[in-house]
């Protein structure tokens, strides 16, 4: 360990690789990201991400006090909506910040580009945070590991490519980090790095609502071990600090406001802060009594305040104290309570039970490294894998009840996946055990482990490195040598240091830790030195690699062969995944679903970009407080690019209201109309895919319209009504008779068939069309290129009081205006 | 060049005589379409009183293709008046949609008909909810009508069944012995749930509807409307405040009618005329302002629970100018879905002017935040309506404005300082009593 190269000892240089490689992840974990800016433009995506938007300019404009207390009178016409008070105020305040700081040095960025690539540049971070996590249960090895997987993993690269400028793209990196510093205040015990866990805790519940994740796991993790009979001083202290600063920080978000103090979802924390309590004083009991009798004392004690606990918990909330789960959280435990009881919750797709393949298509060879991660976790069982083995476990129900979830599994995943990678690479690449040292073999095995991670590291190819490879490379022999050996070594000689501490709980000191740590870091130096490398490995192999070199004997390749095979298999695995990432990535993340691509046979790309044609046609031309319906996934789209008055958005508040604007479009034109009327509704926008064979459109989602709409009216609107005499979701000429009534079906396929000819035919449904839709109460004001939003103006009163189809009858059929 | 200064004096002269003894509220130009050039003298004497109120009547013949009623989408008149029933096509082939545009771009329409009414004219008035009889058909009544001497033509009806609208009719109709009106012509059903239909005068209960005698007259040609059911002159107020008069008969504006003596004929079509072509029972919002009672100013925004002051100036014209308007039914609503709230405002005299009275209301917003309309919605039959509509948001109180220190939070309060005090104390203890134990550990530590 002491050979110097550069004027660098062994430690230096390791830092000085690892700082590199987590460089490099950094820029691969941005530059994978950055498919949809080439892609499209650098455009905000899909829909949340447009309040997310509005507000960071509201913010910026306005000034933080402003945004505080801010009521947005052009949602939810006319309720209205709170926003300062309804809102993670996170993610703005983020990017104000940075917004405001790159102005301040001179740097002129506009608001928009900083939201678009606020996600991409917390990855980068969040890949940082995987390492330290990471390093932190394993060692280094495993940190960068892990923080590689992390930087690409689709299901983590899913929400977070540039434009997706959601609560999750900074969510992440603070879960992790979360997590991290809560691990090392644990192992730890020290207050400081708890409070730290508190701090970020609050940045994280200030930036999303999966907070409530945090604080439900490091709970169970503490009364885990406590369970398991781990208490010690350490965890006192960090579960005390987080829980008390966290807390009392989280409530400072008007949002969460007095929920930690009376919603079931955050009980567990306040009852596992009770019982640390409660365990604390055993604990100082225990010192005045005899052992064993105080065994008995505490195990009883504890189960019977659990029960106890519990059965309070549950008594409370059935007398109503404390606010019952919301159905969102119902749903998490019954798939179908959603479908049933809130279709509202159970239309929108991400709240569907993910199906298999999806695992394997967001996290690829992961899915299968993470019961190995677990397995790994229980061989060596410290309190920080207990932890780990928990969050895989809950995380892993929970994707699979919600398919948005794998994002919160994704980070877990990634880290366990780090811990067998790592584990593998330590058993099958030491080549210290073999009968003899042979170095060709070797450099070919650490070679291709290397390669693996270099492929992960994206072609770690810089010019520059090289000098430090080639410096380094005569060293790595020794490295190797010293990494292996001393590992193996250093884990026998602390071993029994550890497993003491560990056993006793409670004379768990720095030192040991500490010391643990930096030995472990030394078989990191083995990879990756070796990784660089492999980039040159033609010269490396030329050079002499140690002067003590042995000779090449068939006995030991003999050895080497299922090394050799396994290491293979791997550098195959890892290459593969780092190519399913960038194929998900670029071809199933990268939508901005605001601009839509089409391929067109010749293979050129064809931009659709209807939303935003529609959008811009209601800036320009309709009253500035115009009031716009539509379903309410349009409504956060229609306030950021057409800065008009919706009336639902995808702050699904309000379920009455929804229903309300369900009603309208699934009533008859003329029960529409009144209730338009009354809800001073101006336009009303639908989007329509049976021109171009867009799916995603309001037919497809009608469905979803009318069972919201009947869970409020059910003596006006019926589900069943829809459907024709086959009980087929028919919209041409076999659909019921309520069916082609209703709104939505009108303003859908009104005015189709002229320009789809007498064999109209819908290219979503795959149906006929009926053969002609009237339309007398609303009129037609815009229609996009691809017919894929149209906009209608409801019509005034008729000044005579006549109805609108008496005047259409006496005006006699419009003379067809040109529409494009 | 003497001709040329001649026609513009005159056209100055005219713009003057508009300007300083316009009737109307709304603008003086009349358009009055009779069938012939010489059917004009029939009705002198209506087109001279409109000449001496001051309109500047433009008589034409309802087939003269120069007569249009817009020019490049504006109106060219503002009134139109309609003594032509038989004809089918009205100058340059204006539509029933003309017509309809022309009251819908504000424009007041007087439509008269006789028992010979085209079917331009049947299409036109239903427009309006008024449903003419059969071609032919006349009003008829036995007892109630014209007699002269011994000869009485039943044809010639006399009615004094109106409907009380005192904003249209002058005070002695009112009376239940009013004056008749003398009318003949051809009866009409109107829409009774129209809001915007008024049927001024109907039938006496002896009046009924029947083919004109000499002709065929078989029992379906028998109409069921008979006595008040049957209208005879309906007036109509349209949602933008412009005035259509439908009388079926085309006679009641004629000279010899009007001259009649004994009876209303006279004030009546005066009335009518005067209420449809805007020149009395027109009400105006001259003004309206809400503010903070606390600062007398207008905030972009209120708050909840905000008190404000709501004023509204409404003045009449009639007589030729405008005056205060009076009344003490004038609404205010704050709505959100529905009424929150709803006020009487009072007139109040000293913010009143010449033409103006101000009706104020001190409104308490409600605790609810949302955007609200702030509406005086004002519909008496026979005035003008008036909706006025505002909207406001409500919003919630800033972080900052919520009430401190409630009382029922001390206990709170005293909890925190006990805590406080508790905390310094139990430092100051293990300060005092800690130090030297462990100052003398520190000491042993180093010695060792």
């Amino acid at each position: 360990m002491a050979n110097k190269v550069l004027g660098l000892t062994a430690v230096d240089q390791t830092s000085l690789l690892r700082i590199a490689i987590l460089g490099l992840i950094s820029i691969v974990a941005i530059g994978s990201r950055l498919y949809s800016v080439i892609r499209f433009e650098s455009v905000i995506h899909e829909f949340d991400p447009w309040f997310n938007y509005r507000t960071t300019r509201y913010l910026v404009n306005n000034g933080f006090d402003k945004f505080w207390n801010w009521f947005d009178e052009t949602a939810w016409y006319p309720l209205g909506r709170v926003v300062g008070g309804t809102v993670y105020p996170g993610i703005m305040v983020t990017s104000a910040t940075i917004y405001n700081a790159l102005h301040m040095l001179n740097i002129p960025v506009d608001v928009r580009n900083v939201c678009v690539f606020l996600a991409p540049v917390f990855s980068a971070f969040t890949a940082i945070a995987t390492y330290k996590l990471g390093k932190e249960v394993k060692n280094a090895t495993a940190g960068l590991l892990a923080a590689a997987f992390i930087g690409v993993a689709p299901g983590y690269i899913s929400r977070s490519v540039a434009g997706s400028y959601d609560n999750e793209g900074i969510a992440i990196f603070l879960l992790v980090f979360t997590f991290f510093l809560w691990l090392r205040s644990v192992r730890l015990g020290s207050a400081m790095y708890g409070a730290l866990t508190a701090v970020f805790y609050f940045y994280m519940v200030s930036a999303w609502g999966g907070y409530v994740f945090i604080i439900n796991l490091i709970p169970l993790h503490v009364f885990a071990l406590l369970v398991m009979g781990r208490y010690s001083n350490r965890l006192y202290v960090a579960y005390s600090t987080f829980y008390v600063i966290g807390t009392l920080a989280s409530m400072q978000i008007p949002f969460v406001g007095f929920q930690p103090t009376f919603t079931s979802e955050h009980m567990a924390a306040l009852g596992t802060f009770g019982l640390l309590q409660l365990v604390a004083f055993a604990n100082f009991v225990r010192t005045l009594l005899p052992d064993q009798h105080f065994q008995i004392l505490l195990r009883g004690a504890v189960f019977s305040l659990f029960v106890v606990g519990v059965g309070g918990l549950v008594l409370l909330t059935m007398t109503g104290v404390i606010a019952p789960w919301t159905g969102r959280f119902y749903s998490l435990w019954d798939t179908g309570y959603a479908k049933i009881h809130i279709p509202i919750i159970a239309s929108v797709s991400e709240h569907q039970p993910t199906a298999w393949p999806n695992f394997f298509f967001d996290l690829n060879m992961l899915i299968w490294l993470l019961p190995a991660g677990i397995y790994f976790s229980f061989r060596e069982l410290t309190d920080n894998h207990v932890f780990l083995i928990l969050y895989s476990i809950f995380a892993a129900y929970f994707a699979g009840v919600m398919v948005r979830l794998i994002l919160t599994l994704t980070p877990i995943v990634c880290v366990m996946a780090g811990i067998s990678m790592a584990n593998i690479f330590e058993t099958f690449l030491n080549v210290r055990n073999l009968p003899a040292v042979e170095t060709d073999a070797s450099t070919d095995t650490t070679g291709s482990g290397a390669a693996a991670i270099s492929v992960s590291v994206a072609e770690a190819k810089e010019k520059k490195k090289t000098v430090d490879t080639q410096s380094t490379s005569s060293g790595l022999s020794a490295h190797t040598e010293a990494g292996s050996g001393s590992k193996k070594s250093g884990k026998k000689a602390k071993g029994s240091n550890k497993t003491a501490s560990k056993a006793s709980g409670t004379t768990g000191s720095k030192d040991a830790a500490n010391e643990d740590a930096s030995t472990l870091d030394a078989p990191l130096t083995a990879v990756t030195t070796s990784a660089a490398a492999a980039v040159r490995k033609p010269a490396s192999k030329n050079q002499p690699p140690n002067p003590a070199m042995p000779a090449f004997s068939p006995k030991r390749l003999y050895a080497l062969f299922p090394k050799i095979v396994v290491m293979a298999n791997f550098l195959y695995f890892l290459c593969m995944f780092q190519w399913h990432c960038s194929w998900v990535t670029s071809s199933a993340y990268s939508s901005p679903s605001v601009v839509l691509a089409s391929r067109s046979p010749d293979g050129s790309t064809h931009i659709i970009d209807d939303f935003r044609e529609a959008y811009y046609w209601l800036r320009k031309n309709t009253k500035p407080d115009a009031k716009v319906l539509s379903w309410w996934d349009y409504g956060y789209q229609l306030a950021g690019m057409a800065d008009r008055v919706t009336l639902v958005d995808n702050n699904t508040w309000n379920n009455t209201h929804i229903a309300t604007v369900g009603k309208i479009l699934a009533s008859d034109e003329n029960t529409a109309y009144e209730l338009a009327r009354r809800h001073d509704v101006d336009y009303v926008l639908v989007v329509f895919g049976g021109m171009i064979g867009y799916s995603g459109d309001d037919i497809n989602k009608f469905l979803w319209m009318i069972r919201i709409a009947q869970g409020v009216y059910p003596d006006d609107v019926k589900e069943s009504d829809f459907f024709n005499s086959q009980g087929q979701y028919a919209i041409g000429e076999s659909a019921s008779k309520t069916m082609l009534n209703s709104l939505m079906h009108k303003l859908c396929y009104y005015r189709f068939n002229e320009v789809m000819g007498p064999q109209a035919f819908d290219r979503v449904r795959k149906q006929k069309l009926p053969s002609s839709v009237t339309l007398d109460n609303f009129e037609e004001a815009y229609t996009t290129e691809n017919w894929m939003v149209r906009i209608y103006k409801v019509k005034d009163l008729d000044n005579l009081g006549r109805s609108h189809r008496a005047v259409s009858v006496l005006e006699g059929p419009k003379t067809s205006r040109t529409m494009f | 060049m003497r001709v040329f200064a001649s026609c513009v004096y005159l056209v100055l002269g005219g713009a003057l005589l508009s300007i300083t003894e316009a009737k109307s509220a709304t603008g003086d130009r009349v358009l009055v379409l009779v069938p012939k050039a010489e059917s004009s003298k029939e009705y002198s004497q209506v087109i001279a009183s409109l000449d001496k109120r001051g309109f500047d009547v433009t008589l034409a013949q309802a087939t003269n293709t120069s007569v249009s009623l817009h020019n490049y989408d504006r109106r060219s008149y503002d009134h139109a008046i309609l003594l032509s029933p038989t004809t089918k096509k009205f100058g340059a082939a204006l539509t029933v949609n003309d017509f309809i545009r022309f009251v819908d771009d504000g424009g007041n329409l007087i439509v008269a008909v006789s028992s010979e009414l085209s079917d331009f004219h049947r299409k036109l008035s239903a427009q309006f909810g008024v449903e003419f009889e059969k071609r032919g058909m006349l009003a008829i009544d036995h007892i109630n009508n014209l007699k002269e001497g011994n000869a009485s033509d039943h044809t010639v009806i006399a009615s004094n069944r109106f409907t009380d609208i005192p904003a249209v009719l002058s005070p002695q109709f009112v009376k239940a012995d009013a004056d008749p009106v003398y009318f003949k012509g051809i009866g009409h059903k109107y829409d009774a749930k129209s809001p915007f239909l008024i049927p001024l005068l109907a039938g006496k209960r002896t009046t009924y509807s029947r083919l004109e005698s000499g002709k065929s007259n078989t029992a379906q040609d028998d109409s069921s409307l008979s006595g008040s059911s049957l209208g005879l002159v309906s007036v109509f107020q349209a949602r933008g405040n412009a005035r259509v008069a439908i009388s079926g008969s085309t006679d009641i504006f004629s000279n010899a009618l009007i001259k009649k003596g004994g009876s209303g004929n006279h004030r009546f079509v005066d009335d009518i005329l005067q209420w449809t072509l805007q020149e009395k029972a027109v009400l105006r919002e001259v003004g309206h302002r809400h503010y903070l009672t606390s600062t007398g100013e207008q905030p972009e925004h209120y708050r909840i629970n905000n008190e404000i002051l709501y004023e509204i100036d409404l003045s009449e014209y009639h007589n030729n100018a405008w005056h205060p308007y009076s009344a003490n039914d004038v609404q205010f609503e704050a709505i959100m879905l529905d009424p929150y709230i709803r006020a009487t405002l009072n007139r109040t005299q000293s913010a009143d002017t010449k033409s103006t009275a101000a009706y104020r209301g001190n409104i308490k917003l409600p605790d609810r935040y949302g955007t609200f309309t702030f509406r005086v919605n004002y519909k008496r039959t026979g005035l003008s309506n008036i909706d006025i509509k505002d909207t406001v948001g409500i919003w919630p109180l800033r972080h900052d404005e919520y009430p401190r220190f409630l009382s029922a939070a001390y206990p709170y309060y005293a909890g925190s300082f006990a805590m406080v005090v508790g905390f310094l104390a139990l430092c100051m203890a293990w300060l005092w009593n800690a130090e030297p134990s462990k100052k003398k550990n520190a000491a042993k530590a180093k010695s060792e």
